[in-house]
């Protein structure tokens, strides 16, 4: 059965929930010719009411409402982190399930304007294990289970946090029920913010006291 | 006794609004004429009504292509765009050094949540931080294994948090703590030996004694005047052997490195070449 999607929205995203994304500019003033904004929705966008439940994504099926554009989407000023790569390791039992899935992950990455760097299949993954046939004696008869896990994976370079936001919770809300598990990699990067200059330096008397962290 | 539904539906009906989110195969809902199953001996795949494997496999019939587009048209408002200044990995790695990987894990089951996902890795090259030679000699020794010599990379992997964002924090403490021990000079550093040393230096050593001792009593032989020790030290033989020692000492033995010594030495003790 599916999931509720509360129970879903709160699995991942580490340490920020949906409700705030970053952005305008960098931080320390880099030389940036391009200022970015970017958006945060609301918590209604995307935890749906529980009357809406069926509903996924309300708004592209419900002509009735008005733009989202204006009410919904609110620009913040704090910097966006830089993602140089997505990694998505997808999951499952049955290969065409994972087939629909990546034809559905790629289309929906060319969509949103996230390029794509490599789709590849890591070979599939057997365990297998050997039980008794019948409860009691019987030890030369027994039976075989085996557990095929397949995988799939995709890598996505250059996103921002709110657009990998936006892409993993559209990729993960339509993740299909139990075949299919995703484990993700995220790198970001960032500069270092008091490992520019030694410390040392400025504190000509005091020696060795406290390290400035 | 009632019709199925698939009957009234017309070719170029909206897909979207019959299944609009994931619902399970509804055999009198979908106008497709599967068959699906193991067949009967000498018989065909069982038909698409009542058929359980139908119903048991997730089906994608909620995210056809123009059902993705119009959720990605909805959704696009959202992203935002890379900066366009970043479009190669080399101005990335100039400008953002610090790279940070953590992972997170989605699955069904009774609990969502996973040990694994606090673990944090932190790679930053050497090059990139303001490290002078001292400085990054003694990084290197104080972190061990965590460096990588061939890519000049710096790997700090911590898990000992049970939070991600304390992990992560802990990364970049153990990042300036090792940052700034590095450039601090102890007491006891002064007694490095050369078992210690990384890189053979030649000045001060016993291959430069050696050639030096060896030059001076040749001179003595021939009753040259006393040739002081600078003059042999900046004559060209000495250099060529000099360089040829080091590069055998710090890049291995290769065929180059053994053929340079071999004329450095030839030129050092004027031996000419066997016939």
């Amino acid at each position: 059965m599916r999931p509720l999607f509360s129970f879903r929205s709160a699995r991942w995203g580490g340490e920020k929930m949906a409700a705030r994304w970053l952005c305008r500019r960098l931080c320390q003033g880099s030389a940036f010719p391009v200022s970015y904004a970017s958006r945060i929705t609301q918590k209604q966008c995307f935890l749906p009411h529980s009357d809406l439940m069926g509903a996924r994504l309300a708004g592209s099926h419900v002509d009735t409402q008005e733009p989202k554009t204006n009410p919904l989407i609110s620009i913040s000023d704090e910097p966006e982190t830089l993602y140089k790569r997505l990694s998505l390791l997808v999951k499952g039992h049955d290969k065409a399930v994972l087939d629909s899935y990546e034809y559905f992950a790629v289309l929906a990455a060319k969509e949103l304007g996230i390029s794509v760097e490599k789709v590849h299949k890591p070979p599939k993954k057997i365990e297998r294990l050997t039980l008794l046939k019948s409860v009691h004696i019987y030890k030369k008869h027994r039976v075989q289970y085996e557990m095929r896990t397949h995988y799939l994976c995709l890598e996505l370079k250059y996103l921002t946090s709110s657009t990998a936001a936006v892409y993993l919770e559209y990729v993960q809300r339509n993740l299909p029920e139990g075949v299919a598990m995703e484990v993700k990699k995220t790198k970001i990067e960032k500069i270092p913010e008091h490992i520019r200059e030694p410390v040392w330096d400025t504190l000509p008397q005091v020696e060795e006291t406290e390290v400035k962290l | 006794h009632v019709p199925p539904r698939t009957e009234r539906m017309d070719v170029d009906q909206d897909w979207s609004s019959v299944y609009p989110t994931a619902a399970s195969f509804k055999p009198a809902s979908v106008p497709l004429p599967i068959r699906m199953g193991y067949p009967v001996k000498g018989g065909v795949p069982p038909t698409k009504e009542g058929n359980l494997e139908l119903i048991k496999i997730p089906n994608f019939l909620h995210l056809t292509p123009p059902a993705i587009k119009k959720h990605c048209a909805a959704l696009k408002d959202f992203c935002t765009e890379w900066p366009s200044a970043l479009d190669s990995d080399e101005k990335c790695e100039q400008h953002f050094p610090i790279e940070i990987e953590t992972v997170d894990y989605v699955s069904a089951g009774t609990s969502i949540r996973n040990p694994k996902a606090r673990v944090v890795t932190l790679s930053v090259k050497l090059s990139n931080l303001n490290l002078d030679d001292h400085a990054k000699k003694k990084l290197i020794k104080l972190v061990g294994e965590r460096y990588c010599k061939d890519t000049d990379m710096l790997t700090i992997t911590t898990d000992r948090c049970p939070l991600r964002r304390q992990n992560y924090d802990y990364g970049i403490h153990l990042l300036t703590v090792l940052y700034h021990e590095s450039w601090k000079t102890e007491m006891w550093e002064s007694e490095k030996t050369e078992e210690d040393m990384e890189e053979y230096i030649w000045e001060n050593s016993c291959s430069q004694k050696n050639a030096l001792d060896t030059l001076l009593r040749i001179k003595a032989s021939e009753n040259v005047s006393n040739v002081t020790e600078e003059e042999l030290l900046a004559s060209e033989v000495v250099k060529n052997y000099r360089n040829s020692v080091i590069a055998l000492k710090n890049e291995g033995e290769t065929e180059n490195n053994m053929a340079q010594y071999k004329e450095s030495v030839k030129k050092l003790l004027n031996i000419q070449a066997l016939p």
